[in-house]
């Protein structure tokens, strides 16, 4: 898995590519965690490049959402693909999650 | 890797989760063999990985040099797998998932093990751990529908 950080003022996109899972997680975690503290927003995750995702990812982005409302923040999600977009109506999770059509969408203010 | 029968192939791997890429790729290949279409493969994968994230978490405590085994059966129409851990017996009420509309970051893997296998099954082994054994059957096909009977068929021929 491969995590690249854009920011755009205080809005801040990480672009995630490959298999989040128990052993990849922490570092996806590791970079919300670095926009968290800074308080950005919206804090996008672009998951296009994602190929699989367990409920270890799914946990990790939970986490941020919690994080994000502690300071009125929004976490957005953007680019997921069919499988994904699968496993999130599985766990009940595509009303909880912003969910974008495009990354430009994502990160309006 | 080493194979009992035409039909059993059995896998040992360390606990270390940096090999969950590898065991999806044997499991999604498996199940391709046994005829199970993309999208099931992946659903399958989901299950198997969520079922040995489960050992290495709660079996394990996280410990990475520990034995996992598996044991893979896909014949044509299903596929099983038997994880078997070496670690203490986990009481499957322990790690039950949670209520879905509790969103809270944990207790997902058992939900999404379920929602993709049609049996999930844990049992104490002969070595103090537990096995857990994950099947899925392939969708029925549906019948083809029969060919209505043309004028002049009679019902009692």
């Amino acid at each position: 898995m491969n995590v690249v950080r854009e920011d755009h003022g205080t809005a801040v996109l990480l672009v995630v590519d490959g298999q989040v899972d128990m052993h990849t997680s922490p570092e996806l975690r590791r970079h919300l965690r670095g926009a968290l503290e800074q308080q950005s927003s919206p804090l996008v995750a672009d998951l296009a490049g994602v190929s699989f995702i367990d409920s270890s990812g799914l946990a990790t982005l939970i986490e941020a959402l919690q994080g994000v409302a502690r300071y009125g923040g929004k976490l957005r999600l953007v680019g997921l693909a069919p499988a994904v977009k699968n496993l999130f109506q599985l766990s009940n999770l595509t009303s909880i999650f912003d969910i974008r059509e495009s990354r430009a969408e994502a990160l309006e203010p | 890797m080493t194979s009992n029968n035409s039909d059993v192939v059995e896998v040992a791997l360390p606990s270390d989760p940096k090999y969950l890429p590898l065991v999806r790729a044997l499991v999604e290949q498996s199940a391709e063999v046994a005829g199970f279409s993309a999208d099931e493969c992946q659903r399958i994968a989901l299950g198997v990985t969520e079922g040995i994230t489960n050992v290495m978490r709660h079996g394990y405590g996280g410990c990475t040099h520990r034995r996992i085994d598996l044991l893979l059966h896909a014949p044509t129409g299903t596929f099983r797998i038997d994880i078997r851990d070496y670690g203490r017996f986990v009481d499957p009420d322990r790690i039950r998932s949670r209520p879905l509309e509790a969103v809270r970051p944990g207790g997902l893997g058992v939900h999404l093990m379920k929602a993709t296998m049609d049996s999930v099954e844990y049992k104490r082994n002969d070595h103090g751990g537990t096995t857990l054994t994950l099947i899925k059957h392939m969708a029925a096909t549906p019948p083809t529908a029969r060919p209505l009977r043309g004028e002049g068929e009679g019902e009692g021929q």
